[in-house]
């Protein structure tokens, strides 16, 4: 098993990368070039901080491009973590107006809790999809560990699960060989080690 | 619904980790002690965050302080928040490469406005924890940095509006004067100044027992309590405190 956690220079691939040690992968490497990510059995989109800085960095690496090569035509399976989840929607208001990487029916805004505080930090409960594969052996309203201001909200069936904090959004979806989620799995003990480990068995 | 959370401060100074009282530092142990009486890797579960902090005083050293962070955190699944002695870009950077998810600003909030703005741009609001120290001074809530050695010109509520205004991502309140007494957090203060906190707000100083802990997680407008005490959770304490609390119906997260 070969996972390539795809390196746009943003985001703490530490947590990730000893999740996956500690699920058994060998081998696992950072990379943004286009052979290693095409020799990858599956990819891992982390992230955290802006869109807009995130998709600058993505397109000067050509990562827009290597990515729809791989995940969209080549149907590579791919999970995308926090931001990197949000980056393969269509596009965010953070920051202004920025195109995402288009590859899932979706869109991302602001939170908007009213008088609830953001970020929404800490563990929450997930309204799992019961068609899911993520959360196989998991049950309804599992806690897992959030930080984000920004959510993203769809009119597609996308498989996606929900969590409420003022309001009910996306936070995991799974079209096809593509899955993301909101929270942080590698930060989410036993909960976020076995939604891993699906993803791994499952895509 | 989201949940509050239980959060333990390891607190290190050159090479061991410490207990601090009024932000005296008394050596406890190394790296190998810790591992001996906290085995975070078993009882990751009766925690929702781990903070390490760098407290030396005397040659500070961050490359250190990395070091001994990623020891730390290796095979622990639950969020990690480091800092103290944080200055530039390149700290940051060095401490999020050696496990931290979040850093802990509290000098450079002050004295380095546009670092920590360029730092909430570079790795989002929610990656920048405030830490906030404060002690009463001839009756007024003033705040203390530098290691609390250093006091600011403005007092408690003015400097939290100074901080929020910043837009970092959670609040570190810690009272030095309950800084690891054990008599429980100053809950008269935090009373008082929580309700309009909009950041999500972390309390620390004071908590000696599972009944303090309680005590702050059920104050509104508090999100999270902070223990750093390593003689009074020592061996199975912070389970048994996260067991106590749970019985209690206090929101916070089950792990199955």
């Amino acid at each position: 098993m070969k996972i390539v956690i795809v390196d746009y220079g943003m985001g703490n691939i530490k947590s990730i990368t000893s999740a996956l040690k500690y699920l058994g992968v060998k081998d696992i490497i950072l990379s943004s070039n286009s052979d290693d990510i095409a020799s990858a059995d599956k990819l891992l989109l982390p992230g955290v901080g802006s869109f807009a800085k995130a998709m600058q960095n993505i397109e000067k690496l050509e990562l827009d491009k290597i990515l729809y090569n791989e995940v969209v035509v080549n149907k590579k399976p791919i999970l995308g973590i926090c931001l990197g989840m949000q980056l393969m929607g269509k596009s965010s208001t953070e920051d202004g107006f920025t195109n995402g990487l288009c590859f899932i029916d979706a869109e991302v805004n602001k939170l908007s809790v009213e008088k609830l505080k953001v970020p929404h930090v800490g563990f929450n409960q997930v309204i799992v999809s019961e068609t899911s594969k993520l959360y196989t052996d998991l049950d309804n309203l599992s806690d897992f560990y959030f930080t984000h201001s920004y959510k993203m909200s769809s009119n597609k069936s996308i498989n996606q699960a929900k969590c409420e904090y003022g309001e009910k959004f996306i936070v995991s979806y799974e079209f096809d060989n593509i899955a993301g989620v909101q929270f942080h799995p590698e930060l989410s003990q036993t909960h976020g080690l076995k939604l891993l480990e699906n993803f791994i068995k499952s895509f | 619904m989201l949940r509050k959370r239980i959060i333990f401060t390891l607190i290190y100074d050159n090479g061991s980790f410490n207990q601090s009282r009024n932000f005296r530092l008394q050596k406890v142990g190394n790296i190998r002690w810790l591992e001996r009486n906290y085995k975070f890797k078993d009882i990751a579960f009766a925690l929702d965050e781990l903070v390490v902090l760098n407290a030396s005083k005397k040659n500070k050293s961050i490359e250190d302080f990395a070091e001994t962070l990623t020891k730390l955190v290796d095979d622990v699944f639950i969020p990690i928040a480091a800092g103290g002695g944080i200055r530039t870009l390149e700290d940051a950077e060095l401490l999020f490469a050696s496990g931290a998810d979040k850093i802990v600003l509290n000098t450079v909030l002050f004295k380095d406005k546009s670092l920590v703005m360029e730092l909430v741009s570079l790795y989002g609001a929610q990656s920048i924890v405030a830490s906030i120290d404060y002690k009463r001074v001839a009756n007024s809530l003033k705040v203390f940095i530098e290691d609390g050695t250093f006091e600011l010109d403005m007092n408690l509520k003015e400097y939290i509006s100074y901080i929020e205004n910043l837009n970092i991502g959670e609040i570190y309140l810690n009272s030095i004067e309950k800084d690891g007494t054990g008599f429980g957090y100053d809950l008269e203060t935090i009373k008082k100044i929580s309700k309009d906190i909009t950041t999500p707000l972390i309390i620390a100083g004071g908590a000696g027992n599972e009944e303090h802990l309680l005590s702050g997680l059920n104050l509104e407008g508090v999100n999270a309590v902070a223990t750093a005490n390593l003689f009074n959770f020592v061996g199975d304490g912070l389970p048994k405190a996260r067991e106590h609390i749970i019985n209690a119906n206090i929101n916070i997260a089950k792990w199955s």
